[in-house]
C-alpha cells in the first residue's frame, strides 16, 4: 500500500499548479471543481490508507535523500501510522467540504482572483498534508513553514487593504518567531542524535540527557506557540480574520492552528520525560484558555468573537497535553475542528447573507432568514458548550477529567473557562439570530439563505458535530467504549508505559460531568433570556469591561515593549550607522581605488625608456630581496 | 612531433596559397581547414599514434599534458578563426601571410609545450615571439600600430637579452643545457647553498618569463601593444600566446619541481609579484575608458591569476592551468571578436547594445561573467582550482584574500560593459553586418564556457581518459 502514500498531498499539488498556472485561462466553474476535486481525490486516498493503518498498523514510506551530508542523512519519508491517518481524515474531510462551501462564497471575485484563491487553498491543503506526513522533524518543517506562507497569503487576499496586509505581516512575523525555537530543537536534535526521524529518535531517547530534553521540548513548544496562537504569540490570530471566511474556518480553526497539537502529541514520549515542559505547557494552556475567554465575553465581531474561542479551545488541547491527556488533546482537535469549522462557514454564511456585515450588535433575528444556517449554528453552539451528548462534551471531559487527575485547581480554573465559553456564545448566538433585526432596511431587503453549496457542508459539519463525540464514551458509561482511545493507543504507547494511572473513581466522576451540566445549562438560560431582547445602545462600557473589548490592550503592549523600541533601533541603524558608517567605508572603498586608478596610470607614460629603466630597478630589487630573504621573510612575518 | 611540423608546413602553405589564391575568403578556408588537420595531428599523437616521428636527440619530449595543452589551444585558435576570420581579411592586403604568421606562432607553442632543455625552449620564445613583432605592425598606415610595433620589438629584445644571459650563465655553472641537473635543484630550493651563477641565472630567466607573461613590474609593454595593435591580433596575443607563455614558463619552473617544491626566497619573490600584478593590472583597468585598453590590464591581471600555479605546485595546480587557460581564451577571444565589430571602443560604443544586437550583449555578458570568476561560469571552477591550489599547498591564506579582493575590484570594470549594454540608452553601432554563422559561433562558444562552469570535469576528464 505503499504505492499510494504520495498520492495524497499529490493530488493538491496538482490542483494549486493548475490553477496557479492557468488563472488567466480557467473558467470559475472548471476553477472550482479541480480545486474542490483535488482535495477529495485525497480524501479518498486517506481513507484507503486509514482502513489500512486500521487493519494492519503503520506504513513509513522512504523515497529518497532530501539531504545526505557527511554522516546526517534525512530521508524524504511519510509516516502513516493512527495519528496522522486520523488528522489526514480530518484535514482532507473537513478541507473539502471549505473547498465545496468556497465555490459559493468567493463566487464574486473575478476568475484570476478566485484561480489564486483556490490554488492558495490546494497549497495550504499540501502544506499541511505535509506536515502530517513527514516521517521526521525535518519534513515536518517542510510544512510547518508551508502553512504558514500559505496562511499569510490568504489573510492578505484582498490585498488591496492595507490593514489586512498588516495582519498577514502580523501573522507571518509572529509564526516566525515562533519557527525559530522550532527550527533550533531540530538543529538541537541533529546535534545530539545526528537523527530526526522520528522512529529513530525515540528509539535513541535514552542518549538524551534530561536537560537535553528539556530543553528540546520547550524549543519545539516555542514553535507550538506562535503556531497554536498560545500565550504571548496568540495575537496575530484575532487579526487573522481578515481573510476570506472559509479560510478562517480551513486554517485559523480546523487544521493549521492545531499543528502545534499534532507535533506535540507525535513528541509525546520527548515530552511526558520532560515534567519540567510539561508543566509549563498546562499552565500556558489554561492561561490561554481563561485568558481569550475573557476578551471573547465583549467582542461584537462575530469572526473576532469565533477567533478568540478557537484561542481559547487551543489553550484546551494544550492543557489536555500538558496533563499528558494526549488522546483527549486530539479528540477535542477533531471535535473542535467539526464544530469550529461550522460555525465559521455558519458565520460566513450570516455575513454573505448581511453583504459583509460583521457587528453583531447590527444583526439579530436572523433566524427566521436564515433556517439552515440558524438550526446549524445552534448545533454547533450547543457543541462547543459541552452539552452532552454533542461532541464538545465528550472530548472537553475527558481533558478536564486528567485535569482534576493532575490538580484539582487546573479543573476548577477549567470548569470556569467553559463556563465563559458558554457565555460568549450564546450571546453571539442570541444577538445574531434571536430578537428582531437591527441592521438597514436595505439590508433586510436583501436577507436570504445561502446557496445549496454553502449549506450542504454546513448541515454536514452539523452531524459531525453532533455524533462526533461518540467515538469517545468515557468508560463511566460503558467499558471499552473509547474506541478513540484504543485506535491510538499504539501511538502513546511509549507515554502511557512512564506515567503511573491514576483514575479517580467512577461516582466522582459522574458528579462533576453532571454539575459542569448543571452549570453550562443554566448559563444558557440566562445568556438565552438576556441577550435576546438585546437593544443597541450607544453607552460606552466602562472599567474591566472597556478593557475587554479592547482586549486587555494587548496589541497596546507589544507595540510599546516590542515594536517601538525596534523601530527606534532601526531607525537609529538606518540613520547614523548605515549612513555614516557603512556607506562611508564603501564609499571610501571605491573613491581610493578609482584615485589610485587615475595616479597609476600615469607610470604608463609611452616611453620605452622610462619602462626599461623601471624594468632594470625591479630586477635589481627581485635580486635584493632574494638575496635578503631571511631578513625579509622575518620582517614579513612580523607584519601579518 | 606530429604538431611542430604540420604547423610549420601549414604556415608554409599558407604563404603559397596567398599567391594561388586571389579570394581573400577562400585563404580563410584553406587556413581553418589546416588548423583541423593540425588538431587531428596532435589527436593522433595525444592518443599514441606517432605519424611523425623524428629522434630529436632528446630535446623534445612529449607529454600528455603538453599534448593535451597543444589541443586546448588550436580549438581556442579555431574559435578564434571562426569568430574573428572575417576581421584578419579586413586587417590589410596580406592577408595569408598574416595566417602563416599566426601557424608559426602556433610551431612556437607546439615547441613551448615540448622542450625538454633551456636551448629549445630559447627557440621556442623566439618562434613565438617574432611573429608577433610583426602582426603588431601589420597596420602599416596606422601611426599607433607602427609605434607599437616597434616599442614591442625594442623590449622583447631588452627581455630576450635577459633571458640569454639567464641561459648563458646556468650553462656556465652547470655544463648543460638539460634541466636535470642537480645544481639547479639546489638553486631552486635556495641561495646559499650553490654558487653565485646558477641562481641568478635562474632569476634572469624569471623575470624574462614574467615580461613574456606580462607580470608586473615587467609589464610595461602590454598596455601600449595590446591598444596599438589591431584588435584582431591583440586578441591572439592576449589569449593564445599568453597561455602559451604560462604553460612553458610553469614547464620551466614547476613542472621540474615535482619532487622539491619551491623554496621559500621563490615563494616570497612569487608573492610579491603576484601581488603586484593583481594590483597593477586591477586598479588601472578601473579608471580606463576605452575597452580594449581595459582588457589589456585586464589580462595583466588574469596573469596574477595564473602565477598562482607557480606559486604552490600540486594536483589542482595542473587541473587549475589547463581549466584557467581554458577558460580565459574563450571568453576573451569572444569578447574580442564582438570589440572588433564594434563602432566605437569606448565603454559609450557599447550602450545600448542589448537592444540592437540582443545575442552579442547576452554572450558578452557570459564571457564577462567568466571573466569575474561568476559561478556557472568557466571562470568561477578556474579561479576556484587556483585559490583552492595556494591554500591546500603550504596555506598562504594572506595571498588568496588578497587575490578574491582583487577579483572583487575586477567585478567592478567587467560589469562596467554589461551595465552600458543593459542598462544605458544608445545606439551601439557596429562596424561590419552580423552575420547569423557569428552569432552561432558566439553562443556555442558562451555555451562551452557555462557547460565548464557546471561541470569542470568535462575537459579535466578528456584530460585523464
Amino acid at each position: 500500500m505503499n504505492n499510494l502514500v504520495f498520492l495524497v498531498p499529490l493530488f493538491p499539488l496538482i490542483g494549486f499548479l493548475i490553477n496557479g498556472l492557468g488563472r488567466k485561462s480557467l473558467a470559475k466553474q472548471a476553477i472550482g471543481a479541480i480545486g474542490s476535486a483535488s482535495i477529495l481525490a485525497s480524501f479518498v486516498v486517506s481513507i484507503i490508507l486509514f482502513l489500512q493503518v486500521k487493519s494492519s498498523g503503520a506504513i513509513i514510506a522512504n523515497y529518497f535523500n532530501f539531504i545526505d551530508v557527511a554522516s546526517l542523512k534525512i530521508p524524504f519519508a511519510f509516516q502513516i501510522d493512527q495519528l496522522s491517518s486520523l488528522f489526514l481524515l480530518i484535514i482532507t474531510g473537513i478541507g473539502f467540504l471549505i473547498h465545496l462551501y468556497s465555490t459559493a462564497y468567493m463566487t464574486d471575485e473575478e476568475a484570476p482572483h478566485y484561480a489564486r484563491y483556490f490554488a492558495y487553498l490546494n497549497l495550504f491543503v499540501f502544506s499541511m498534508l505535509l506536515l502530517v506526513m513527514g516521517g521526521n522533524y525535518v519534513i515536518m518543517f517542510i510544512g510547518w513553514e508551508g502553512v504558514g506562507l500559505c496562511s499569510y497569503l490568504l489573510i492578505g487576499f484582498w490585498f488591496k487593504n492595507d490593514a489586512y496586509n498588516y495582519a498577514a505581516k502580523k501573522a507571518f512575523i509572529m509564526n516566525r518567531i515562533g519557527d525559530l525555537g522550532f527550527l533550533l530543537a531540530v538543529f538541537w536534535l541533529i546535534n545530539k542524535l545526528g537523527t530526526v526521524t522520528y522512529g529513530e529518535v525515540f528509539a535513541n531517547i535514552g542518549k538524551l540527557s534530561h536537560q537535553d530534553i528539556t530543553i528540546i521540548t520547550a524549543l519545539l513548544f516555542v514553535g507550538a506557540m506562535g503556531k497554536s496562537a498560545q500565550l504571548p504569540l496568540y495575537t496575530w490570530l484575532p487579526d487573522a480574520m481578515a481573510g476570506p471566511t472559509p479560510v478562517s474556518a480551513l486554517i485559523h480553526a480546523a487544521t493549521m492552528v492545531t499543528a502545534g497539537i499534532y507535533m506535540v502529541s507525535r513528541s509525546n514520549l520527548l515530552y511526558t520525560l520532560a515534567p519540567a515542559t510539561q508543566g509549563f505547557i498546562a499552565i500556558i494552556g489554561l492561561a490561554t484558555a481563561l485568558f481569550a475567554a475573557t476578551i471573547a465575553l465583549k467582542q461584537n465581531d462575530i469572526k473576532k468573537v469565533l477567533a478568540y474561542s478557537t484561542v481559547s479551545q487551543l489553550g484546551y488541547m494544550f492543557l489536555g497535553l500538558g496533563v499528558g491527556a494526549y488522546t483527549g488533546a486530539v479528540f477535542h482537535v477533531m471535535t473542535h475542528a467539526f464544530f469550529k469549522a461550522l460555525l465559521f462557514l455558519g458565520a460566513g454564511s450570516v455575513i454573505h447573507a448581511m453583504h459583509h456585515e460583521q457587528d453583531i450588535r447590527k444583526m439579530g433575528g436572523l433566524k427566521k432568514y436564515l433556517p439552515i444556517t440558524n438550526i446549524t449554528f445552534l448545533l454547533g453552539c450547543l457543541a462547543i458548550a459541552g452539552v452532552p451528548p454533542f461532541s464538545g462534551f465528550f472530548s472537553k471531559d475527558e481533558i478536564l477529567a486528567a485535569a482534576y487527575e493532575k490538580n484539582p485547581i487546573l479543573y476548577f480554573l477549567g470548569v470556569a473557562g467553559a463556563l465563559m465559553t458558554t457565555f460568549y456564545m450564546f450571546r453571539l448566538y442570541a444577538m445574531t439570530f434571536l430578537g428582531k433585526f437591527r441592521g438597514t432596511h436595505e439590508q433586510e431587503h436583501h436577507l436570504h439563505e445561502s446557496p445549496s453549496a454553502m449549506t450542504i457542508p454546513l448541515t454536514v459539519l452539523a452531524i459531525l458535530a453532533v455524533v462526533g463525540g461518540f467515538i469517545g464514551i468515557p468508560e463511566v458509561f460503558a467499558k471499552d467504549s473509547h474506541w478513540l482511545e484504543s485506535f491510538l493507543a499504539p501511538v502513546f504507547a511509549g507515554s502511557k508505559a512512564l506515567t503511573e494511572q491514576k483514575v479517580s473513581s467512577h461516582s466522582t466522576e459522574l458528579m462533576m460531568m453532571g454539575v459542569v451540566t448543571g452549570l453550562v445549562l443554566v448559563t444558557i438560560a440566562i445568556t438565552w433570556n438576556k441577550f435576546s431582547k438585546y437593544e443597541a445602545t450607544t453607552t460606552e462600557e466602562t472599567g474591566l469591561g472597556k478593557v475587554l473589548e479592547n482586549k486587555w490592550y494587548i496589541d497596546e503592549l507589544y507595540n510599546a515593549i516590542v515594536v517601538n523600541p525596534l523601530d527606534a533601533l532601526a531607525g537609529f541603524f538606518k540613520n547614523v550607522i548605515e549612513k555614516s558608517g557603512i556607506d562611508g567605508i564603501v564609499n571610501g572603498v571605491g573613491t581610493f581605488i578609482n584615485y589610485s586608478s587615475r595616479q597609476l596610470r600615469l607610470i604608463q607614460s609611452g616611453q620605452v625608456g622610462a619602462y626599461i629603466l623601471m624594468m632594470v630597478l625591479s630586477m635589481l630589487g627581485i635580486l635584493l630581496l632574494w638575496i635578503n630573504d631571511s631578513t625579509i621573510v622575518h620582517f614579513l612575518h612580523k607584519i601579518f | 612531433m606530429n604538431a611542430i611540423i604540420l604547423s610549420a608546413l601549414c604556415g608554409v602553405v599558407m604563404m603559397f596559397s596567398g599567391i594561388l589564391l586571389k579570394n581573400k575568403s577562400a585563404i580563410k578556408y584553406v587556413a581553418i581547414a589546416a588548423l583541423l588537420v593540425l588538431i587531428i595531428g596532435n589527436l593522433f599523437q595525444f592518443y599514441g599514434i606517432y605519424t611523425i616521428d623524428i629522434d630529436s636527440k632528446g630535446l623534445l619530449s612529449f607529454d600528455r599534458t603538453g599534448l593535451f595543452f597543444n589541443t586546448i589551444i588550436f580549438v581556442a585558435t579555431l574559435a578564434y578563426f571562426i569568430l574573428s576570420g572575417s576581421d584578419i581579411e579586413r586587417a590589410g592586403p596580406d592577408v595569408a601571410e598574416y595566417f602563416a604568421l599566426i601557424f608559426f606562432v602556433l610551431c612556437g607553442v607546439t615547441i613551448l609545450t615540448s622542450f625538454n632543455g633551456l636551448l629549445m625552449f630559447f627557440i621556442g620564445i623566439e618562434i613565438l615571439s617574432i611573429p608577433l613583432y610583426i602582426l603588431t605592425g601589420s597596420d602599416k598606415k596606422n601611426l599607433k600600430s607602427n609605434e607599437a610595433s616597434l616599442k614591442y620589438f625594442l623590449m622583447g629584445s631588452f627581455s630576450t637579452g635577459i633571458l640569454l644571459m639567464g641561459i648563458t650563465l646556468i650553462y656556465g655553472a652547470t655544463g648543460s643545457f638539460g634541466l636535470q641537473s642537480t645544481t639547479i635543484k639546489s638553486a631552486v630550493t635556495g641561495f646559499s647553498s650553490a654558487g653565485i651563477l646558477a641562481p641568478v641565472g635562474l632569476v634572469l630567466l624569471f623575470i624574462s618569463m614574467c615580461f613574456k607573461v606580462s607580470a608586473a613590474p615587467f609589464h610595461f609593454w602590454a598596455p601600449d601593444v595590446y591598444d596599438g595593435a589591431p584588435s584582431v591580433f591583440t586578441s591572439f596575443m592576449a589569449t593564445i600566446v599568453k597561455a602559451a607563455g604560462f604553460f612553458a614558463f610553469i614547464k620551466l619552473f614547476a613542472a621540474k619541481s615535482e619532487d622539491f617544491g619551491p623554496g621559500p626566497a621563490w615563494k616570497l619573490i612569487l608573492f610579491v609579484i603576484i601581488v603586484a600584478t593583481l594590483f597593477i593590472g586591477n586598479i588601472t583597468a578601473v579608471f580606463q575608458q576605452s575597452v580594449k585598453r581595459m582588457l589589456a590590464y585586464s589580462s595583466i591581471a588574469q596573469a596574477g591569476f595564473m602565477l598562482f600555479a607557480l606559486y604552490s605546485t600540486n594536483d589542482f595546480t595542473k587541473d587549475g592551468i589547463l581549466l584557467y587557460t581554458a577558460a580565459y581564451s574563450f571568453a576573451t577571444i569572444g569578447i574580442f571578436s564582438i570589440l572588433t565589430k564594434m563602432e566605437d571602443y569606448s565603454l559609450d560604443g557599447f550602450n545600448g547594445l542589448s537592444k540592437s544586437q540582443p545575442v552579442l550583449a547576452f554572450t558578452n555578458t557570459v564571457f564577462f561573467l567568466s571573466l569575474s570568476g561568476i559561478p556557472l561560469t568557466a571562470g568561477f571552477f578556474a579561479k576556484y582550482y587556483m585559490l583552492a591550489s595556494a591554500i591546500k599547498g603550504g596555506g598562504s591564506l594572506s595571498l588568496v584574500i588578497i587575490a578574491v579582493l582583487f577579483a572583487a575590484v575586477s567585478v567592478y570594470y567587467y560589469f562596467k560593459v554589461i551595465q552600458a549594454m543593459y542598462f544605458k540608452e544608445g545606439v551601439a553601432a557596429t562596424n561590419t553586418p552580423i552575420t547569423g554563422n557569428f552569432k552561432v559561433a558566439l553562443i556555442v562558444l558562451a555555451a562551452i564556457i557555462v557547460i565548464l562552469g557546471i561541470y569542470p570535469t568535462a575537459l579535466l576528464g578528456f584530460y585523464y581518459f
